[in-house]
């Protein structure tokens, strides 16, 4: 008890330096613990997601960039497929097919073109406002409308394709009528659209008189259409019944196809119908996929790990050395102890105390630090996830 | 005294459940009287057939309110007719895994119209191919929609496949039936021109060979004097001897047609119900008129 109580008293004269070698070797020990809970998370998160994700059906190219595009938005820009591969699916009676149109974008965050099935699908609910129900609308994700400050009764305009688009589409101007509950997810970072609405920003489907002006921004009153002055295009209750689309539905596109089988027979069916490599459609296991990238990623953990034993046993190095040095500078004061009397094992119990003491500072921040990271890694690694590309 | 335990027993059991069964029936939204009828033949008591647009509103103009909308996408089946029927349904987001387009399967035989050509802006024209969308005047291709809505409420398990195929047959004899009394009501008809007051029959026509040119007039209004010289021209340009009218107008608007020369048909276009009487019914009413009013 003593020897504790002289070694605390040590180390808070000598604070500076106590608090230096409590933060180092909090660090060391918070650092490895941090890493594995989040790369833990990832693998999580990831595979959860893909695991969720029975089939997907995509143009045949990179099985990585359809999956990243289909399940986290991310700016992969897979080639289309038309609409009548999901009427193919349907047809088959053999799975739901539920497309997913992730080519645009709005302030940053990806707008998602879809069907209801898709809510129902991933179990989103809608906190705020009321879902999809009529062209133009948008349904908005929980980070979309923390981080831009918009809820229901807002409204978002859609990002124009390219500055070479010069077929005269003008971006759209969506009213946001909810706001999901978050989910932790890719979904909360995306604005959801129904998939018709992503046509109408296409140019697939519009309207007559339905522009809004610079002008008429500017002057908040009418002005006459002219695609000089043009800024966006938005659907209102006057011209809604004006919106109309070109050609057949079958020939429009969609990034990708989740497809949910109705059972596992159905979906080795399914599988099997398009193995042909001459077919421009693939449909894959993402949960395949997303294993591979996993594998990738841990193999770069492992190298991660190297890395972090190296810098630990450097540090503590160091640790032992600054140590070492203040023992040595305390030679005299040791020498004045046990010429006062205190035996060779006092002074070990002096000595062991201030590290014990040192140590146990240490973990306790290392495991707050942890806990924070337990606590949070979900968000975290949701929101590391949605960054995209 | 032994007997009434039991017997209240089941009573009470049965007031009981009903509540409950009514709950528990699926919901089936159907875009148009037709679709309507057939649903509700086939999936019997089973299920709560709603058709959300109100009388007095043409389905194929309809548009629905946020509030009808909640209700149609929290339907169980949402039965569409296709063939460019009720456009509203481009305009509203549905749960695609609940609808079904009931003549999917009879696409080949959709009759086009002629086509509208317009601009959007500083665009380019482009033109847009007009479907006719009456497809259940035509009892034939109403067999069609009767299949699919059938087949419709097995797959989403609305009803016991044997009730829904037993019901099923029965709707086909009556439809059936229907197209033997057309036949035989438009036989030697062929040869005859006929004018209608809305282009609503052309799936009627192609089925039994008629020749049937058309007006655009309110449905069950006095035309108006320009619309009622559209008639004469068109009368006389096609030597028209026969005049549909999609609802009884007023006996002035009769006694006009009259004065031309034609004979007064009322056949009702059933997209939206006839009073007291089901699909079955008025048409077999308007083709019985027909047999009695052929020059």
């Amino acid at each position: 008890m003593n020897a504790l109580y002289l070694a605390f008293a040590y180390l808070r004269y000598h604070w500076g330096r106590s608090l230096v070698l409590t933060l180092v070797a909090a660090l060391i020990m918070f650092v490895p613990i941090a890493t594995q809970i989040l790369l833990s998370t990832s693998e999580r998160a990831l595979v959860a997601r893909g695991d969720a994700t029975p089939l997907l059906l995509g143009s045949r190219g990179s099985q990585l960039d359809l999956t990243m595009a289909a399940l986290y938005f991310s700016d992969e820009r897979p080639d289309p497929v038309t609409m009548r591969e999901v009427e193919a699916v349907w047809d088959s009676g053999l799975a739901v097919p539920i497309p997913v149109h992730s080519a645009f974008s709005s302030a940053g965050f990806r707008i998602v073109g879809t069907t209801l099935d898709y809510f129902d699908f991933r179990g989103l609910t809608v906190s705020d406002g009321r879902g999809l129900s009529i062209l133009g609308d948008a349904v908005i994700g929980a980070d979309v409308a923390q981080t831009l400050g918009k809820g229901v009764g807002d409204t978002l305009v859609s990002s124009p394709e390219n500055l070479f688009d010069l077929d005269g589409v003008y971006p759209l101007e969506m009213p946001i009528v909810g706001v999901l509950a978050p989910t932790n997810s890719p979904d909360d970072q995306a604005i959801f659209v129904d998939i018709k609405t992503a046509w109408v920003i296409q140019g697939i489907g519009h309207g007559h008189e339905d522009v809004v002006t610079a002008a008429e921004v500017a002057a908040g009153t009418a002005a006459l259409s002219n695609a000089a002055v043009v800024q966006y295009q938005r659907i209102t209750d006057e011209n809604i019944d004006s919106f109309h689309f070109h050609g057949s539905q079958d020939g429009f596109p969609t990034s990708a196809v989740i497809v949910v089988p109705n059972d596992a027979r159905s979906g080795t069916i399914l599988k099997g119908r398009y193995l042909d490599s001459e077919n421009p459609a693939q449909l894959i296991e993402p949960a395949g996929v997303i294993q591979g990238l996993v594998d990738r990623i841990f193999r770069i953990k492992s190298l991660l790990d190297v890395v972090t034993l190296i810098i630990a046993v450097a540090a503590l190095a160091a640790i032992g050395l600054a140590v070492f040095l203040s023992y040595r500078l305390r030679a005299r004061e040791i020498a004045t102890a046990v010429k006062l009397g205190a035996r060779r094992g006092m002074v070990l119990r002096l000595l062991s105390a201030e590290t014990i003491t040192l140590l146990s500072l240490s973990a306790l921040i290392a495991a707050t630090g942890a806990a924070i990271v337990s606590r949070n890694s979900e968000a975290w690694v949701g929101w590391l996830l949605a960054l995209g590309s | 005294m032994p007997l009434l335990r039991p017997f209240l027993a089941v009573v009470l059991t049965l007031l009981a459940a009903n509540p409950v069964a009514a709950q528990d029936r699926s919901r089936v939204v159907a875009v148009n009287y037709p679709l309507q009828y057939f649903a509700e033949r086939l999936a019997g008591d089973e299920a709560e057939v709603i058709f959300p647009v109100p009388a007095d509103v043409d389905p194929s103009f309809w548009r629905p309110s946020i509030a009808d909308i909640s209700t149609i996408q929290s339907a169980d089946l949402i039965l569409l007719n296709g063939a460019g029927f009720a456009t509203w349904v481009d305009r509203v987001s549905l749960p695609r895994a609940k609808v079904v387009n009931s003549t999917a399967a009879i696409e080949d035989q959709f009759i086009r119209t002629e086509s509208i050509t317009h601009s959007h802006g500083d665009g380019d024209e482009h033109s847009h191919e007009g479907l006719a969308s009456y497809t259940w005047l035509d009892p034939i291709l109403a067999i069609a929609q009767a299949e699919a809505v059938a087949a419709a409420i097995t797959a989403r398990g609305i009803a016991p496949d044997d009730a829904v195929a037993t019901r099923l047959d029965a709707l086909r004899a009556d439809l059936a039936e229907l197209d033997r009394q057309a036949t035989g009501a438009f036989d030697g008809m062929q040869d005859i021109a006929m004018i209608a007051t809305h282009p609503r029959y052309q799936y009627l026509a192609q089925r039994y060979g008629l020749s049937i040119s058309s007006l655009e007039w309110e449905a069950g209004a006095m035309p108006t004097e320009a619309e009622q010289a559209d008639l004469v021209a068109l009368a006389a340009q096609t030597g028209a001897q026969v005049l549909i009218w999609e609802a009884a107008p007023p006996a002035e608007a009769f006694a006009v047609a009259a004065e031309l020369g034609l004979a007064n048909i009322v056949f009702p276009t059933l997209a939206q119900g006839v009073d007291d009487q089901t699909y079955i019914q008025a048409i077999a009413n308007a083709l019985t008129a027909i047999s009695e009013a052929k020059p």
